[in-house]
């Protein structure tokens, strides 16, 4: 099978989802409206190929003038104004198109792309070709001649426009691809998302994936489950078993932890499930280190917090073995985070994972439908990567037997289950853990009480003489 | 009458700067081109060019020299340019003054009267038609 040369957009993700750029000679259309950001994402890509060594003409067919344009890129990392004139041509085709027609613009862009030997040729404006054009075939002659000319030159076209044009208009009929870039609400927060609508000779990642603008431009975050729809490399499927942190866990759960799974801890608020997860990730080696990718508590606190169960993270921190990555629930992306674990775990050779919360995540997502795939991708995709992950799930009731899940489904996508409660049992609060599942494993099932120390957490074998312990409200069998 | 000619791709900033060199008293001729330049040089024989750097066909260094070559060094050009400029000044044989985009109008039209006065009348004083 043939692969096509390609031209990086140098927007990691969109590369990604372009299954390595842009195909050299092709020609696409971005479409957007104003201030969708595909000026942003042209000149980019322009800065890039540059610095990869190819040569860009910019043709405007807009009114707005490309001072102006420079003084808004200029804000953005990737322009360099050294590149503006030798290795990046801007020229001015709207006088042009105005006084003589858009035959005389392919003249002239013709011209252009030879003098300057462009690889790259971004035409911004279509719309104003549209509308100069008497009718959609003389649209589809400027595109076609373009491109043609282009193509014979061995150069990449990239045609933008503010319309949004249906898949059906002459343009779209003519081009190789179509990215489409766009803005929605959801509640107050305005969510960008892009889509490749069109990439002919070319698989590529469909349907639509959030992105950012930010200081370094165009930011793209392919959705984790097209991403990983089957994980990057085989999960080892071993039967070995890592320690819990918590040596009467261990015992319960016949041995440990099943190594590279996914365990789920389950419980209220204030019910020790950022304990278990201390002393999980307490059990953090250099050889096999240990990473908190937390959302609620800062660095210090956490750090705090361990001390008082007698971990020294500062310690473990120091050494290698221990890496904090905390984020703020209140920015992101959820398919950004998903690449930024993914990215620390592969850099700091992570073997051991506290995700403090699931719910965090769950509360940055546009979209609640999709979490289902999103979890399975990204526990399938830890699990293949060697990662023994344990995860916390706050609850929303302190009592009762309602117990609401992450996701519908997470109880067949997560390995292990650790159910945590809040039982009043003679006129005392007691915590209680339950193991519900353990893959591949026989488990002690019984409710065991959760007593944290400046030792760490110790479990107890607990409420054998009780009943209704799930409920909360737990009474003392009399004695018969 | 005084004629500039005034060279830019982008003809809203020609536009803005021939308004207001029209409001000083001068005939303004515009090209998008320095091809086209070139033509409207022979046709209005100016006074004065204002032209761009970054312009399809050939560049402000390019023009500024078949200028030279065509009219010799009497025509003071002024090159305006963004990322460019630095170009332009390491030229004063070809160009007479550089601007920086976005320009400042008043210093602009402050420098081509008085390079035109310079050029008009050697070591006499004397404004500009109005």
């Amino acid at each position: 099978m043939e692969q096509l040369n390609r031209v990086k957009t140098g927007i990691a993700g969109l590369d990604l989802l372009l299954k390595g750029g842009l195909i050299v000679g092709a020609s696409y259309i971005v479409q957007g409206r104003p201030g969708s950001g595909k000026t942003i994402l042209a000149n980019q890509l322009a800065f890039h190929h540059v610095r990869e060594g190819g040569r860009v003409l910019v043709g405007t067919i807009l009114s707005e003038s490309h001072e102006r344009l420079f003084l808004y890129l200029s804000t953005l990392s990737f322009y360099d104004p050294a590149r503006v004139g030798s290795e990046i041509q801007f020229v001015s085709a709207f006088d042009t198109l105005q006084n003589e027609g858009l035959d005389e613009v392919v003249k002239l862009l013709r011209r252009e792309i030879s003098r300057h030997q462009a690889t790259v040729l971004i035409v911004d404006g279509l719309l104003n070709a549209r509308s100069m054009a008497e009718s959609p075939l003389d649209t589809k002659k400027f595109i076609a001649e373009l491109q043609g000319h282009a193509a014979f030159a061995g150069c990449t076209v990239l045609f933008l426009t503010s319309s949004r044009l249906d898949d059906g208009s002459p343009e779209h009929t003519m081009v190789d691809g179509v990215i489409e870039l766009g803005e929605e609400l959801h509640g107050s927060r305005s969510v960008r998302r892009i889509q490749l609508r069109k990439t002919r000779g070319s698989a590529a990642l469909s349907g639509l994936h959030e992105f950012e603008i930010t200081e370094d431009g165009v930011v793209v975050y392919p959705r984790l489950e097209s991403l990983y729809s089957h994980p990057s490399r085989s999960d080892k499927a071993d039967l070995t078993r890592v320690t819990s942190g918590i040596s009467r866990l261990d015992e319960l759960t016949g041995g440990g932890l099943p190594g590279s799974s996914v365990s789920l801890v389950m419980g209220p608020s204030g019910i020790g499930k950022t304990s278990v997860g201390i002393s999980f990730l307490g059990a953090s080696s250099r050889a096999e280190p240990g990473l908190l990718f937390g959302f609620y508590e800062s660095p210090q606190r956490f750090r705090l917090k361990a001390k008082a169960l007698g971990v020294d993270c500062k310690a473990l921190e120091d050494s290698g073995a221990l890496h904090l990555a905390w984020q703020p629930t209140t920015e992101g992306v959820l398919d950004g985070l998903g690449a930024r674990l993914l990215k620390l775990i592969d850099e700091k050779h992570i073997k051991r994972v506290m995700i403090d919360s699931l719910g965090a995540l769950v509360r940055i997502a546009n979209s609640p439908s999709r979490l289902n795939e999103f979890f399975s991708a990204l526990m399938g995709e830890l699990r293949a990567r060697g990662v023994t992950v344990l995860a916390t799930w706050e609850m929303r009731d302190i009592f009762g037997s309602e117990i609401n899940a992450p996701a519908p489904e997470l109880s067949s996508m997560v390995d292990n289950i650790l159910l945590m409660r809040f039982v009043e049992l003679e006129s005392e609060l007691k915590r209680l853990l339950s193991i519900l599942k353990v893959r591949d494993s026989l488990y002690d099932p019984s409710l065991v009480e959760v007593v944290i120390s400046d030792h760490g957490i110790d479990l107890k074998k607990a409420f054998e003489n009780a009943t209704a312990v799930m409920s909360g409200s737990a009474a003392t069998i009399p004695n018969t | 009458m005084t004629t500039i000619l005034i060279v830019d791709d982008e003809y809203l900033i020609a536009d803005i700067l021939g308004y207001t060199l029209e409001d000083e008293g001068y005939t303004v001729v515009k090209a998008t081109s320095g091809a086209k330049a070139l033509d409207e040089l022979e046709r209005h024989k100016p006074s004065l060019v204002i032209t761009d750097y970054m312009m399809p066909l050939m560049n402000g260094v390019e023009f500024a020299t078949e200028i030279r070559k065509r009219v010799g060094d009497q025509l003071p050009i002024i090159l305006m340019s963004g990322a460019q400029s630095h170009i332009g000044r390491s030229s004063p044989e070809l160009f007479a003054a550089v601007f920086d985009k976005p320009f400042d109008t008043p210093k602009l039209i402050d420098k081509v009267k008085k390079l035109l006065e310079r050029k008009t009348l050697p070591g006499r004083r004397r404004h500009p038609p109005r």
